[in-house]
């Protein structure tokens, strides 16, 4: 991105403190990312960690990620501002425009050459950035790097954004070569970022014969589908997309669909590849705190964020789903008239969760802000008791017994998870958390979420419209229920014994700190609440700064969230919306959730 | 006007809260097609029958029938008040009640949507009925803005519309529901003469050109005698005078009650 290249000829140059501020927040970004993804301390020297992470040449490559961000988002700023507007006399060419001009030839060079410069920046990121790597910049080292295979990683991701840019400026890629590439491209990321395959980079992976191959793997092949479904349907709608565009009012960044497809493939890429280099004790975490944390954060989401309803006692219903387990798993004193593979618990948990959140809330969200809270506080410690006392059923305090762990055996594969290994659970959630994700953004881009926004905001407008406040406020506790239940499958099933004092109050509000955190109502704010939240504990106990305690936690979090509320009561990335809704109930225009008294006009 | 083909029913309905009775044995009646105004001063218990017209208060005596078509009849007392939207009956507030964080064109489609039947299953999964009906819901809200003529604010958060826009969005949003009788609670307060006029245009192009019975509440008499077919006085929760314009004006009861508790009659 050369925010010199489209230069305008008159601006004002000038800063101001919230340029200062962004740049600031921006270059801290990449030191904590830096630090995240340093070497772990040690016990005799906690600040191991720290100072290796931001001594070293490791800091820099996440320096530069800072330095470029804020530039962008200055850039951005400006331009929407209008400070920037820029001044052109002659309409606009950008130097891959111009090198459409160029001959076959020119053009064919232009592409290597661009290419082999992206492969080498990408390297020397690499380098500086990876944490197994020994962050020391030579020739040497570079070539070492190869025999990791998260160095394909970042190079298929370098020549993917390279390959999108140029794609969408030259339009001239013939479709037998670009389904070719997509062919290719999806093999490497395959094979660079499939889970069952080591990190070290091998070529005997690409060998069939060799029983460890990458075309044992189903997961390559389902890498294929889905690559191979994308690229089509880019063809096809590359002959729409090659009509001319109307002409776009805005000049800050415009998200065309290829960032975007963009922006998913680095995500997934971090997601399914980065765990791969963890320890065992930050695999654990990022399943067992983070993974499950995120499920539930969206979960909740749906109630607090999307429907404006404050709940309590969510973890009820998370509750609920961990003992559906170990009831079917034949864990409990309750004998099942059958026992169950957790995959199919799975839907009895949902079914089971989404009733009682149905059941709670048909006679209970009728009430309205404080009462509301009361009632499913009461709940989370009805079902908190029943779990402790009901020894008959719930076998109490003393735990159940061994919950089944999840296998498969279908068409002659026969795998089971590794109770050992936290990564086969870890991508095994993904498998329901990345969909979840999607589907749930889908919903509060639809009818219902718009509905649900309407309900939030003005109560009584929205049933002078004909809108069954009551069915979405109980659609959206039945959905967040379901979400906590498939959650607690995870739970149970991973940890393998229940107690009770899994289940308390303490959780529920630790769940709603992070969607309040994150920004109630924006998917990507609850993840990235949940993430840096469940993070922060992990990090702190694992190298136990400051005498770090665990019990201390909610001091911090506390702090944390006073803090938080002072500064940016809307959470750290909020939707729109609820931004806006917040803005407005400050200066007395309705209210930011439907939880505050209904003002009924008075008779006049 | 057929005097037997009534859209809205009211037959001694008495409302109370407490020992103050807003409503008072009112009987009203409005025809299919009609521009019916309620006048009356202040506390009159104008907006208390629009209430009970909708379904927001149940009073504690009398009937409330509505008849969505000729023949049809359903009663509102008791009826929960989006059912009552559901059968027919749109209105706008006093206090305009736009959902303030969602743009204009938000606002018309969530009326315009509330009819429709996704669920949540259809919205998650793409389900070609809900896709059918987004593409349908997005015309008749692009219409609709065309209608009220907000085109040139179809992307604004409503929380930023001048006040006559609003006046006119929350009208839009409440054509969104595909009413047979629309009521207007004092749609020109706070606007300006020249909203006024364009207010008054768009309500009689309701009532011509999309064939909905309009029950206004207003103050603005010039308004109200300009469009009104029929007004109905009200003073303390009871029907004091009923008929056309020129009637009302010169009903000695109404002007006494105007003068007696303020000077709006004047104006």
């Amino acid at each position: 991105m050369s925010v010199e290249a489209i230069a305008p000829k008159k601006r004002n140059l000038s800063f101001n403190g919230d340029d200062v501020r962004r740049m600031c927040t921006a270059i801290a970004g990449g030191l904590v990312l830096a630090i995240m993804t340093g070497p772990d301390g040690a016990i005799s020297d906690p600040t191991y960690g720290v100072k290796t992470s931001l001594l070293t040449g490791h800091v820099v490559g996440y320096l530069v990620i800072g330095v470029v961000i804020g530039c962008l988002l200055t850039y951005r700023a400006k331009v929407r501002d209008g400070s920037w507007r820029r001044v052109r006399t002659t309409p606009k060419r950008t130097l891959i425009e111009r090198a459409t001009s160029f001959s076959a030839i020119g053009r064919g060079v232009l592409l290597a050459v661009t290419a082999v410069a992206v492969a080498i920046i990408t390297l020397i990121f690499a380098d500086f950035s990876g944490p197994v790597a020994a962050n020391k910049m030579s020739i040497h080292e570079i070539v070492h790097q190869f025999l990791y295979t998260r160095t394909y990683g970042y190079l298929i991701l370098a020549l993917a954004l390279w390959f999108v840019v140029v794609n969408q400026a030259m339009r001239s890629i013939p479709r037998p070569l670009f389904l070719l590439g997509a062919v290719i491209t999806i093999l490497l990321f395959a094979l660079t970022s499939d889970p069952f395959l080591p990190a070290r980079f091998s070529w005997r992976a690409l060998n069939p014969g060799v029983d460890n191959s990458l075309f044992h793997h189903w997961t390559t092949y389902l890498w294929l589908i889905i690559g191979l479904a994308v690229a089509v349907s880019w063809m096809i709608k590359g002959d729409a997309t090659r009509a001319p565009r109307p002409p776009r009012r805005s000049h800050a960044l415009v998200v065309t669909p290829s960032m975007r497809f963009l922006t998913y493939v680095l995500a997934g890429f971090v997601v399914f590849e980065a765990p791969k280099f963890m320890s065992l004790y930050w695999q654990i975490s990022l399943y067992q705190q983070i993974g499950v944390f995120c499920l539930l954060a969206i979960g909740l989401n749906i109630v607090v964020g999307f429907a404006g309803l404050l709940d309590l006692g969510y973890v009820a219903f998370y509750a609920l789903g961990a003992y559906v387990t170990a009831y079917f798993s034949g864990a409990l004193p309750l004998h099942p008239p059958f026992q169950l593979n957790p995959f199919f618990i799975i839907p009895f948990a949902i079914v089971f969760a989404m009733l009682s959140g149905v059941l709670l809330g048909l006679p209970t969200l009728r009430l309205r802000g404080d009462y509301l809270a009361i009632v499913t506080l009461g709940f989370g410690e009805i079902v908190y008791v029943l779990a402790n006392d009901w020894t008959q059923v719930t076998a109490g305090s003393a735990g159940t017994g061994a919950i089944t762990n999840f296998s498969v055996h279908l068409f002659g594969i026969n795998y089971a998870w590794d109770p050992v290994n936290p990564l086969s659970y870890y991508y095994l959630l993904l498998g329901i958390l990345i969909p979840a994700i999607f589907l749930f953004d889908l919903l509060n881009h639809s009818k219902v979420g718009r509905t649900w926004a309407a309900i939030r905001e003005d109560e009584v407008a929205a049933q002078s419209l004909g809108i069954n406040a009551l069915k979405y406020k109980v659609m959206a506790f039945a959905m967040g229920a379901s979400t906590a239940g498939v959650a607690g499958v995870f739970t149970a099933v991973k940890v393998g014994h229940l107690f009770p004092n899994t289940f308390i109050l303490q959780l529920s509000i630790s769940i709603l700190v992070l969607v309040i955190f994150g920004g109630m109502g924006s998917i990507v704010g609850v993840l990235f609440g949940a993430i840096v939240l469940q993070w922060l504990p992990s990090y702190l106990n694992f190298h136990s700064y400051f005498g770090f305690q665990e019990a201390d936690l909610y001091l911090y979090i506390g702090a944390l969230l006073i803090v938080m509320m002072i500064f940016r009561p809307q959470g750290l990335v909020p939707s729109r919306r609820r931004r806006r809704e917040i803005l407005d109930s400050e200066e007395g225009l309705g209210s930011a959730d439907s939880l505050g008294p209904i003002t009924a006009e008075q008779p006049s | 006007m057929t005097s037997n083909d009534p859209i809205f029913e009211v037959k001694n309905v008495t409302l109370r809260f407490g020992g103050v009775t807003s409503l008072n044995d009112v009987s009203i009646q409005q025809e299919r097609g009609e521009i019916l105004s309620v006048i009356g001063p202040n506390g009159a218990g104008k907006t208390s029958l629009f209430n009970c017209l909708t379904g927001v208060y149940v009073p504690q005596e009398g009937s409330i029938t509505f008849h969505p078509s000729a023949g049809k009849a359903i009663s509102i007392v008791g009826r929960p008040p989006h059912r009552v939207a559901h059968a027919g009956v749109a209105r706008t507030f006093q206090t305009s009640r736009m959902f303030n964080a969602l743009t204009t064109f938000e606002n018309v489609k969530i009326g315009v949507e509330a009819r429709q039947k996704t669920g949540p299953i259809g919205a998650m999964l793409k389900l070609p009925r809900t896709r059918h009906e987004e593409k349908h819901s997005d015309e008749r809200s692009h219409e609709l803005l065309e209608f009220v003529n907000l085109t040139h604010r179809t992307n604004t958060l409503a929380d930023s519309l001048p006040y006559g826009d609003r006046r006119r969005l929350e009208i839009a949003r409440a054509l969104g529901t595909d009413p047979k009788v629309l009521l207007l609670d004092e749609p020109a307060a706070g606007t300006n003469p020249s909203e006024k006029l364009a207010l008054a245009e768009l309500i009689s192009r309701i009532n011509t050109e999309l064939d909905i019975s309009i029950l206004l509440i207003e103050h603005d008499m010039k308004l109200v005698m300009s469009l009104a077919q029929r007004i109905i006085v009200l003073n303390f929760g009871g029907v004091i005078a009923e008929g056309t314009p020129q009637e009302i004006q010169s009903n000695p009861l109404v002007i006494e009650a105007y003068l007696g508790a303020s000077d709006e009659a004047k104006q």
